[in-house]
């Protein structure tokens, strides 16, 4: 057994853990707790070597910035389920090391072949991985991605609100739960302070922004040099959310730039960078012959189009890989991909095929929808329900927001009131559901479970209440008042029959 | 996709018997074993490994990792250690083995390179023929690890910069290289620093680099 040390921490507090490396990054080594409530990661440069503004960062990362986002925000204990923050700097042996909370069990495999191993985002953004080696217990659904990328940018957007950015987003520092829809992101102290601390890394293969990679080779004070921002953590997490939704990576085309490998990947993800399915611009598409048989078929485009994530990521997708691949100030913003991902799981759809293995599909707007990952056609009535919103008083205005109903689905307050957000600040209360959908008897049906104000407007515009408890068929263009208070959503239903 | 072959060659002259020899396997399948938990490594490594006495084998051509099965590896009573020819293998291999892709389609990563001996090239002449024939080969990195006592590192500084010593032959030692070895091969995957390389983890402490 390896022996035990003691030391005090920044805060004054003993901190004890084995003399033993149980994990080895890029430049530091980990060492496990006693009480294996969290771990110590000490940097391998000796702390002798540490610059002062080195060690100032990590000060404040266990300081103020820890106390922004923890402590002073009222949503402190939502956040701390999606970073495993470092809380106290311990010094030993010359070495300065990092005190974090060690990772929740769900972000490690239980049984199987990598029983015990972290959940490294990896395993599930790749093709071949997913479809040779994982078990397909731990793979979750297609809706649960969504949850993951919901999780992972909701961070981003904590993160970039708070002044900082990552610098170093990649599957390697988020670990993810597609079982149960989690992320968390670790390795929290290279983040960057703009003005204050540079970064340190340029970020990791597959993730570093074209800009980072182009300038890679000027010198740290050239002013043309590009080192990793808020900007840059925007394009990772556009590729970190493309390869969570479409298991291969944006930029890896057929295209060879350089016969020298090590230039070529240079080139690919940097100066040349460009989007596999480029609308227009064909030179990079996916050569079929290049991919390996358990690569397919998510590793080809033209099977599993993006177009596939809908209609509120299609555009984010293209901002951040056609029009802000080399134009950073073009990528969409974190919020905006929280957004568009929590309004597209209101899109999606079970599909009918009980052994399809993405479970949902994103409903395609068109009158004869089709789950992409198997083919299967979708058999039946589809009711959709169409968002307005009335700016002014009884003006209603469409929000180019729908609904999707699928038989025991939930209404939550969040389609109700459109004050009402889904994200940290969801009160208990607003959690709870407000409403549920059925097919029953030969019909759709809304039934009202809270909502003591929820009207349907006539053909003769005269409002009748749904009662709490009640319930109101979902018919061709039906029109309901989900709520009569400031924000209540007015819905016309919509039915796609097949 | 590109593949990362890994190319080991394992010296199996007659002082490797017992002892040695069996560290070194359980260090291989050790290797093996981690690697294959690795998402990086198993979406991207192929291994071949070619061992050498009076002899010199492919005992595993270039394999994927998942497909991997670890041959047996045996020793003779006593004899040469051919280094020179198993790299003339290793130069054939490569040829042959790895895909170097054209303007039309992408071929592999360059190759790593491990070779191991506890002793000197006994075909000296060829050694210094094929040394300058490996380094015209490209390969992202070489590591030669000079094992035991009698290992001579002279021969090997002319192959590569990065000479490990292993001061022991037992299989604490080997256990500990081949697992710093695994570091080496899924080091692709990791962070990459803003001014040069981040250093990689150091060699174990039964390890020294000899510079």
């Amino acid at each position: 057994m390896a022996q035990i040390i003691k030391a005090t921490a920044s805060d004054g507090s003993t901190v004890e853990f084995y003399d033993e490396v149980k994990a080895q990054g890029g430049m530091k080594d980990v060492y496990f707790s006693l009480s294996k409530q969290y771990v110590v990661a000490f940097y391998r440069k000796p702390l002798k070597e540490l610059k002062a503004s080195e060690k100032d960062r990590l000060q404040n990362i266990v300081g103020v910035y820890r106390e922004k986002i923890f402590d002073k925000d009222p949503h402190g204990a939502y956040w701390k389920n999606l970073f495993a923050w470092p809380e106290k700097i311990v010094e030993w042996d010359g070495k300065i090391g990092l005190v974090v909370p060690f990772y929740d069990s769900k972000f490690f495999f239980s049984g199987g072949p990598f029983d015990k191993q972290e959940k490294n985002g990896k395993w599930f953004a790749s093709a071949k991985l997913r479809n040779k080696f994982l078990p397909d217990d731990q793979k979750g659904t297609w809706l649960t991605h969504i949850h993951v990328c919901i999780k992972i940018a909701r961070a981003m957007r904590r993160l970039h609100a708070a002044g900082l950015a990552h610098s170093d987003l990649s599957y390697n520092n988020v670990l993810i739960d597609p079982i149960s829809g989690n992320a968390c992101i670790i390795d929290d102290d290279g983040l960057v302070v703009p003005g204050k601390y540079p970064p340190d890394v340029v970020g990791t293969p597959d993730f570093i922004a074209p800009e980072v990679m182009t300038t890679r080779n000027l010198s740290i004070d050239d002013p043309k040099r590009k080192l990793p921002s808020r900007l840059t953590d925007l394009h990772a997490l556009a590729v970190l959310i493309y390869m969570y939704l479409l298991y291969r990576h944006p930029l890896r085309g057929g295209k060879v730039w350089d016969l020298d490998p090590t230039k070529d990947e240079e080139l690919l993800m940097g100066e040349k960078a460009l989007f596999i399915e480029h609308p227009t611009d064909k030179t990079n598409r996916v050569k079929i012959n290049d991919l390996e048989k358990s690569q397919l078929p998510e590793g080809d485009p033209s099977k599993l189009p993006y177009t596939i994530c809908g209609p509120y990521l299609k555009p984010l997708f293209d901002r951040a890989f056609i029009d802000g691949l080399h134009n950073p100030s073009a990528r969409p913003t974190a919020q905006e991909w929280e957004d568009a991902l929590v309004k597209t799981t209101d899109l999606v759809q079970p599909c009918q095929n009980s052994n399809c293995k993405a479970h949902w599909f994103v409903f395609d707007n068109t009158t004869k929808p089709k789950c992409p990952f198997c083919g299967k056609e979708y058999k039946g009535q589809l009711p959709v329900l169409n968002f307005y919103y009335a700016p002014s008083h009884g003006r209603f205005m469409s929000e180019n927001y729908r609904l999707m109903v699928y038989d025991k689905q939930t209404l939550y307050m969040w389609h109700v009131n459109r004050n009402i957000g889904a994200n940290e600040k969801t009160s208990a209360e607003d959690k709870k559901p407000a409403g549920d959908f059925h097919f029953h008897n030969g019909q759709w049906i809304l039934i009202n479970r809270r909502i003591p104000d929820m009207y349907e407007i006539l053909a003769d515009g005269n409002k009748k209440q749904i009662s709490v408890g009640g319930f109101v068929p979902l018919t061709e263009g039906r029109k309901i008042l989900l709520s009569a208070k400031d924000g209540g959503r007015l819905v016309i239903v919509q039915l796609v029959n097949n | 996709m590109r593949r990362l072959p890994v190319y080991i060659l394992i010296d199996t002259s007659g002082s490797m018997q017992g002892e040695p020899i069996e560290a070194v396997k359980v260090g291989l399948a050790d290797m093996v074993a981690a690697l294959r938990q690795d998402p990086y490594a198993l979406e991207t490594v192929c291994i071949s490994i070619i061992t050498y006495d009076n002899e010199v084998k492919q005992i595993l051509p270039l394999t994927p990792l998942e497909d991997l099965q670890l041959p047996e590896i045996t020793t003779p009573e006593s004899g040469a250690t051919n280094t020179g020819a198993a790299l003339k293998m290793l130069c054939d291999k490569y040829d042959s083995e790895v895909n170097r892709g054209s303007s039309e389609q992408k071929g592999d990563w360059m190759p790593l390179l491990f070779v191991m001996t506890d002793g000197k090239p006994s075909d000296i002449m060829d050694y210094k023929n094929i040394v300058p024939v490996v380094k015209s080969h490209a390969f992202t990195n070489i590591v030669a690890c000079a094992a035991g006592p009698k290992a001579k590192t002279e021969h090997l500084k002319q192959l590569t910069d990065n000479v490990v010593s292993l001061d022991t032959m037992d299989s604490k030692t080997f256990r500990k290289f081949f697992q710093w070895v695994s570091l080496q091969v899924i080091g692709g995957g990791k962070s990459i620093g803003t001014t040069s390389s981040i250093e990689l983890p150091k060699p174990p402490a039964e390890v020294n680099i000899v510079i």
